[in-house]
């Protein structure tokens, strides 16, 4: 079995450069971060204004926040409305985008719409939302998800075009039926595209919702950055954004790296 | 036992392949006749393009635009298709592919799934993901996917083109043994006309334009005779003396 101690040996010292890569990962992300920290308190330091405060103000900001329990109640708040609306456009767009994909009539008649939505700017869904259904969260979430649900589609669309005819042959021959090929032949077949369609989205879903709580909610994080701005405070907009980064990234790393590597697990 | 009813029950007048871009309509099959005896190891062969794949998807119901009629003998419910390619789920495991073609995955069935990997030699592996393996393995695999529903009928399409000579040999050695062990309907593409020899009991050669059966022999071979290359030789000789 030549072939078998051959891949354990490829495997053990696979582990070990993917180790020191990360260390050395980790190693330059710290260093690049305390230099921009650094480089912060500097240019704070030299312009000493108040609309410019250091990282000690911003931090010293972010404390009192948490202490009080707005930093976590709007941040919640914010996270939340991100999830709900998130996901609803996951699972409309990927429905239309597996549909048209699977579909070429219905691709070429709804392609149009899909360019239509895709360069509408998401400030005008948004203020329509707002006038047709009044400033309520369901207005609002329905906005970030009109926002989102073209980019899903067109991406999905794209897995859904590419799909095995090899592999479809073989769940037929092999009486699969439509949930065990759904399960076992489409989706992973979709998972990449998933994957990229959900990060995206992530990135898009997260900005809109500060602007949709801007314009029309009485909390959440978007409507801090409102007061704020209202009061010039900048050390609370800072406190707020760093917090906001600080979420997205525990979510990246924490949810979403795991989760690709584990639907990835079976790649050479 | 009824053993007088046939298999399956073929009959194509016409088989088209539309018009694509410059290329004009070409017509692949015309007046296929051929009725397959239970229990029987057909191989079709014939010189590539001739029409033999397009027969065996027909056939399969893979392709359903065709003028004729396909009609398989009672209890002949069960199909397998080898595939020229393995034709495996890369994110399902090696067990996980078998496993999966069987209607439950209860301890009956994963019984059934290992020992079936032990007897293609694939028990170390049936934890891999296909796309680790080699590719002699992975076609263990898939023959091991093909035998596992106990099929009524299998269909196979050149599945041990492009392997290594050796690989090839241990693999039609295990495809005789599958199938001395469980006789079963097989009709087997190939154009290789020694493994045509060495598994056919009746070999059916297709040709012309459209192409229609042009010959239709037996071989009388005992297992034992058909892993000679002597035997074999001889044989292939008298079969496609005027092809």
């Amino acid at each position: 079995m030549a072939l078998e101690n051959n891949t354990v040996g490829t495997g053990r010292v696979g582990r070990g450069v993917v180790g020191s890569v990360l260390v050395g990962r980790l190693g330059w992300t710290l260093i690049s971060f305390l230099s921009l920290l650094v480089l912060w308190a500097i240019v704070a330091a030299v312009l000493q204004s108040r609309l410019f405060p250091g990282p000690m103000e911003v931090g010293e900001k972010l404390a009192s926040e948490a202490a009080t329990g707005e930093l976590g109640y709007n941040v919640g708040v914010t996270l939340a409305r991100v999830a709900v609306s998130f996901f609803l456009a996951m699972f409309i767009g990927c429905a239309i985008g597996i549909a048209l994909g699977c579909a070429k009539g219905a691709d070429q008649f709804f392609d149009t719409w899909l360019i239509f939505f895709l360069n509408l700017p998401a400030l005008v869904t948004i203020i329509l939302c707002y006038v047709w259904f009044g400033l309520t969260e369901v207005a609002a979430i329905l906005a970030v998800a009109i926002n989102k649900i073209p980019n899903v589609a067109v991406t999905v669309r794209e897995g859904a075009r590419s799909l095995s005819r090899d592999l479809a042959e073989m769940a037929t021959i092999y009486r699969f039926g439509t949930w065990k090929t759904l399960r076992h032949v489409t989706i992973p077949q979709l998972a990449p595209f998933f994957a990229a369609a959900a990060r995206g989205g992530l990135a898009l879903v997260w900005k809109i919702v500060l602007v949709v709580e801007l314009l029309g909610r009485s909390n959440g994080v978007g409507h801090q950055l409102h007061i704020a701005f209202q009061l010039f405070d900048v050390p609370m907009i800072l406190a707020y954004a760093i917090a906001f980064i600080l979420v997205v990234q525990i979510i990246e790393i924490g949810v979403l790296q795991p989760l690709e590597a584990r639907v990835n697990r079976w790649r050479r | 036992m009824k053993r007088s009813e046939p298999a399956i029950q073929v009959s194509i007048a016409r088989k088209v392949f539309p018009a694509i871009a410059d290329r004009p309509e070409h017509v692949v099959l015309g007046g296929v006749e051929l009725t397959v005896e239970r229990g029987s190891f057909v191989v079709l062969t014939g010189p590539s393009g001739c029409g033999k794949s397009t027969l065996l998807n027909i056939i399969a119901g893979l392709d359903d635009d065709y003028q004729g009629t396909v009609s398989f003998g009672k209890d002949t419910g069960k199909l397998s298709f080898m595939f020229q390619t393995p034709r495996l789920l890369p994110w399902r495991t090696v067990e996980e592919n078998v496993l999966l073609i069987l209607d439950d995955d209860g301890p009956d069935a994963k019984a059934r799934v290992a020992a079936i990997l032990s007897r293609v030699g694939l028990s170390e592996a049936a934890n891999a993901y296909p796309e680790r393996l080699s590719v002699g393995m992975q076609r263990r695999a898939a023959l091991a996917r093909a035998f596992v529903i106990e099929p009524d009928v299998l269909l196979m399409d050149e599945p041990f083109v492009s392997l290594d000579d050796p690989s090839a040999d241990s693999l039609r050695a295990l495809l005789i043994e599958l199938w001395n062990r469980r006789p079963t309907t097989v009709l087997f593409v190939t154009h290789d006309r020694i493994e045509a020899v060495m598994l056919a009991t009746r070999l059916i050669r297709l040709g012309g334009n459209p192409a229609s059966i042009v010959q239709d022999s037996g071989v009388d071979l005992s297992p034992d005779e058909r892993l000679d290359r002597e035997k074999v030789l001889a044989w292939r000789g008298r079969l496609f003396e005027n092809a």
